[in-house]
């Protein structure tokens, strides 16, 4: 069954996007259900307090509120399980209780007739807050008489390994050292739909409708905290209207929700607005890392050894904020021949909304620091910036490599990748020279960047429970057409086209034939769903593996009936064929029809029905780090290089970005459209992170950053044309030979971005740029600074 | 007791929609979005801030762009509204829209009926370079597609080489 036109690589339109570009798609604020009731919660206004008391009299007392109910009111409701044993316990709970944590800690839900009662009631809350004082960075939440989060803790760190690996130590003896700590500022996912649930009990069924990345974890979940069996809920993801992260995180408010529908017999929607996504959907980086290299003479790094601080805000947040600080350790030597590594980690607990995943999941952080350490390794050695990454990339003839991290890189074209990047960077650098010659405010620079990614990484490291599988069901109609369903669930990735494409290759049908079914624990087979790049990859192992079992037996029975030997089928279009018999042919409805409908014409020894489920667990992948925190945690790795060109305004400190390239290896690209529209849109949520997004706080914890007037999104403005480039070093071990795109375009910006300022300010000798953002006023900071401290120098040589 | 903001009583509102006349009585309050999405069902029209600073909601009243977040209802009587199941034909795809599918310009789609309508209430004239149309395009975020494949969209729709 080979030599057909392939789906795979083609360029064809996505299935979804017809409702989508239509209106007719249906997210969860569309979601209607005759006596629905709105919801509304309180937030604490404090970042670290006492409840003393709660009063809702008087929202009860308002028309249209059906109640309004405090942790007190949740009798029935466990806390989530806390399963790392390495870190403490933090037993969220969904209504806060005795304490708040941060500013948008829920307190008290009111539910009424409508969104508009709902509020009203909601604003006639009151609480008896006794404030404490609070602990809102880490220095603050490490000192001595910090003010603990959690009394029965004794400090404020909820995970810490220490590292101490004696070879990377001893790496260090008679060597160059160079060092630096390098901050990626708190930024977060933000997706254009923030959170939503609605839910109906009925029939002593719950029916909950999220907008999240993992309805079957959410399922499961929910059974721990609510008195319900599995069986009895059913969770639909419907649209989700972008995810990155932020709805791989199981929220309080998807147990409140269905509790109330529980409570009240009517259906409850609470919709999030934007105010309240800002402070109380997770937060994410705030990661510090010191790092110091250990560098030979001709710029050959030799080990690294530092640590990770992770802010963590309040910590309540399942899967875990911390996860991410140990995969940036777990990669943080990324495509580089460095032997050693000693990297320890530690998360602390501050009054700041707590951290979870967005995109990227510490790799940013991780190839910030790293790409950040080559550049200064470079300038101190004297070697050219690009020349030292060349000295320690990873070569053709280095894979398979286990890097010091732990990380099995099995394929790649890192060198290639790089060469490409580093020439089109130069070429872009020289047009734009040309091109803004005549302008005196502004100067031109360049970096360009190299990282790998972990794709279809282990849960376990994450949510300390979960491991990697996933799961496919295919089922054929007895007309051909298939109904394909997948544990995993899309938020806007294309992955409905994705699986569309390969199930139709492995089940010989049109694309039209293909039905994809996601996003519904009732009918879809369990799975862990959409993060960490993995979609495609679990799914198609899963899907392949049932797609055989299928194939296998529609093969006999259209062997059967053409009275061939199966050896001799091939499959196209949705018609079998006897290979070297031209003309004989019968159709995938003829072959369904006898398996689902007319059974008493299978061939001996086949069985009625054409269904089949199959489960795949990634191969190579580790769950549990070595004692030096090193870990294969993913199963396979992309790699690529990023280069920017910039522009910096020396009067105003405004960077722009005027070009951006990037060449990018995801093994086989099954639709290049898709993977193109990933990478891209990866790179934007970058450039935002990097030059324009901060999650800001005042010195007492308050939020500033509360709408999008003081959030800065990037606009289409700020975004610059960008050169795409592909390489394919397909995946050994994966199905089709893929490997995931969809976090890898965030990693990039940061790191090339400093670089590239740092280029264009170099002849004023500014400072290290160290921590992202890069806004303007930073900027003008260094560049005010190194001109002062310039003057400074001539006054005194003048002397 | 904090005192209750008593809201102001209904009034009714009668305005076309996608071209079929509407009468209902509304909150004085309430935001045309609502109004669209709850009571009219119309929910291709997205929230997205409620603060009228991501276009989400955009819709088109009397052919201009508006926000609806920030519009109340009651200041809808007797207008005009279009809205993207409005300017979606019955049969297909109008070409901005096919544009847009043909373009990769939406990932996960929330944004999208936001920046169709924006694009639909404007002529090709106004923005002749790419320049401006990402300017026009400025006032709509999309979170998911890096704006290329939108600008690529209607570049294209408007006939023009990138
Ligand atoms: S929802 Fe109206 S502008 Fe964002
Ligand atoms: S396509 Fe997702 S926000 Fe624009």
């Amino acid at each position: 069954m080979t030599s057909r036109p392939s789906h795979i690589g083609a360029h064809v339109a996505r299935v979804e996007d017809d409702r989508l570009l239509s209106g007719g798609a249906r997210f969860v604020a569309d979601v209607s259900l005759p006596g629905m009731l709105d919801a509304a919660f309180y937030r604490s206004p404090l970042p670290h307090a006492l409840i003393e008391s709660v009063d809702t009299a008087d929202a009860m007392g308002l028309p249209g509120v059906a109640g309004a109910f405090t942790a007190d009111d949740m009798t029935d409701v466990s806390p989530f399980p806390d399963f790392d044993r390495n870190a403490r316990p933090v037993a969220i709970f969904p209504l806060a209780r005795g304490r708040v944590r941060y500013v948008g800690a829920p307190i008290a839900v009111v539910v009424a007739h409508d969104r508009y009662e709902a509020e009203d009631a909601r604003d006639l809350v009151s609480a008896e807050l006794e404030p404490l004082d609070p602990a809102v960075s880490v220095d603050e939440a490490l000192a001595a008489d910090a003010p603990l989060l959690y009394p029965e803790w004794p400090d404020n760190i909820v995970i810490q390994s220490a590292v101490t690996n004696p070879d990377a130590m001893a790496a260090f003896e008679g060597r160059t050292t160079v060092s630096g700590r390098y901050q990626v500022g708190r930024h977060a996912g933000v997706p254009m739909e923030t959170r939503g649930v609605a839910a109906e009990y009925r029939d002593g069924r719950l029916t909950v409708w999220t907008s999240t990345q993992f309805p079957h974890i959410a399922r499961t979940m929910l059974s721990y905290c609510l008195p319900l069996d599995e069986t009895d809920i059913r969770v639909i993801a419907p649209d989700v209207g972008g995810g990155f992260g932020v709805k791989a995180e199981f929220y309080t408010e998807e147990v409140t929700i269905p509790w109330l529908a529980m409570r009240l017999g009517r259906p409850v929607r609470w919709i999030e607005d934007r105010r309240e996504h800002l402070i109380s959907a997770c937060h994410a980086r705030d990661l510090t890392l010191d790092l110091e290299a250990a560098v030979d003479g001709d710029g050959r790094f030799r080990a690294v050894r530092g640590m990770a601080i992770q802010d963590l805000g309040a910590a309540e947040m399942y899967p875990y904020g911390f996860s991410p600080a140990f995969a940036a350790v777990s990669q943080i030597t990324g495509p580089y021949r460095i032997p050693h590594q000693s990297v320890g980690v530690i998360a602390v607990a501050t009054n700041k909304t707590p951290c979870g995943a967005y995109r990227g999941f510490g790799i940013p952080e991780a190839v910030f620091a790293m790409e950040r350490l080559m550049d200064k390794a470079a300038d101190r050695l004297g070697i050219e910036r690009r020349e030292i990454r060349r000295r320690n990339l990873l070569g053709p003839d280095d894979l398979p490599y286990r890097t010091s991290s732990g990380a099995i890189v099995d394929s790649g074209s890192h060198r290639q990748a790089f060469e490409e990047t580093a020439r089109l960077t130069s070429e872009s650098l020289d047009r734009w020279q040309a091109r803004l010659a005549h302008d005196p405010h502004v100067r031109l620079g360049s970096g360009v960047v190299s990282y790998i990614e972990g794709v279809t990484p282990s849960y376990f490291a994450t949510s300390g429970h979960w491991t990697s599988f996933d799961s496919c069901s295919v089922r054929m109609n007895p007309d051909g057409t298939a109904v394909v369903s997948v544990g995993v669930s899309t938020s806007g990735q294309g992955l409905e086209s994705m699986l569309t494409s390969l199930a139709a290759e492995a089940l010989g049908v049109g694309r039209d034939q293909v039905r994809i079914v996601m996003g519904d624990t009732d009918r879809t087979p369990y799975g862990l769903g959409s993060w960490g790049s993995r979609s495609t990859n679990v799914a198609s192992g899963a899907l392949r593996e049932a797609a055989d079992v299928v194939m296998d037996k529609a093969t006999r029975i259209a062997a059967h009936l053409m009275e061939a030997s199966p050896d001799d089928i091939t499959v196209q279009d949705g018609r079998f064929s006897v290979r070297g018999t031209p003309g004989a042919s019968v159709t995938w409805r003829d072959v369904a029809t006898v398996a689902n409908i007319r059974t008493i014409d299978l061939p001996e020894g086949v069985k009625p029905g054409m269904q089949a489920t199959a489960s795949y667990e990634p191969p190579g992948i580790e769950h549990h780090p070595d004692e030096f925190g090193r870990l294969n945690g993913c199963a396979t790795y992309t790699n690529a290089s990023h280069g920017a060109v910039v522009s910096v305004d020396v009067g105003t400190g405004k960077v722009r970005v005027l070009e951006y390239i990037v060449a990018h290896d995801c093994g086989t690209v099954i639709n290049p459209q898709i993977v193109r529209g990933q990478v891209v849109g990866g790179i934007a949520q970058g450039i935002g992170g990097a030059l324009l997004e901060k999650l800001h706080y005042d010195e007492w914890g308050n939020p500033m950053s509360t709408s999008f007037l003081d959030y800065h999104l990037p606009t289409a403005t700020e975004i610059p044309n960008m050169v795409v480039r592909h390489f394919q070093s397909p995946a050994p071990a994966m199905p089709w030979g893929a490997k995931g795109s969809g976090e890898a375009g965030i990693i990039g910006p940061a790191p090339a971005i400093a670089s590239a300022v740092e280029e264009a300010l170099s002849d004023l000798g500014v400072a290290e740029i160290t921590r992202t953002p890069i806004t303007a006023p930073h900027v003008l900071s260094l560049v005010t600074s190194s001109v002062s401290a310039g003057r400074r120098e001539e006054r005194e040589n003048s002397r | 007791m904090k005192p209750v903001r008593q809201p102001a009583g209904r009034l009714p509102v009668s305005m076309s929609v996608n071209g079929r006349p509407v009468e209902l009585t509304v909150d004085a309050r309430r935001l045309l979005v609502d109004v669209l999405r709850e009571d009219l069902g119309l929910t291709g029209t997205h929230i997205g801030c409620e603060q009228g600073s991501c276009g989400a909601c955009t819709v088109l009243v009397e052919g201009r762009p508006v926000r609806s977040c920030i519009m109340l209802g009651v200041q809808a009587d007797g207008c005009d509204v279009t809205t993207v199941e409005g300017i979606t034909p019955e049969d297909g795809l109008n070409p901005m829209q096919q544009a847009f599918r043909e373009h990769h310009g939406l990932q996960c789609g929330f944004c999208t009926p936001g920046f169709l309508t924006t694009l639909a209430g404007v002529t090709a004239d106004e923005y002749p370079d790419e320049e401006s149309v990402r300017e026009l395009l400025s006032g709509n975020l999309c979170r998911c597609t890096g704006y290329e494949g939108i600008v690529d969209a209607v570049m294209a729709a408007w006939g023009r080489d990138r």
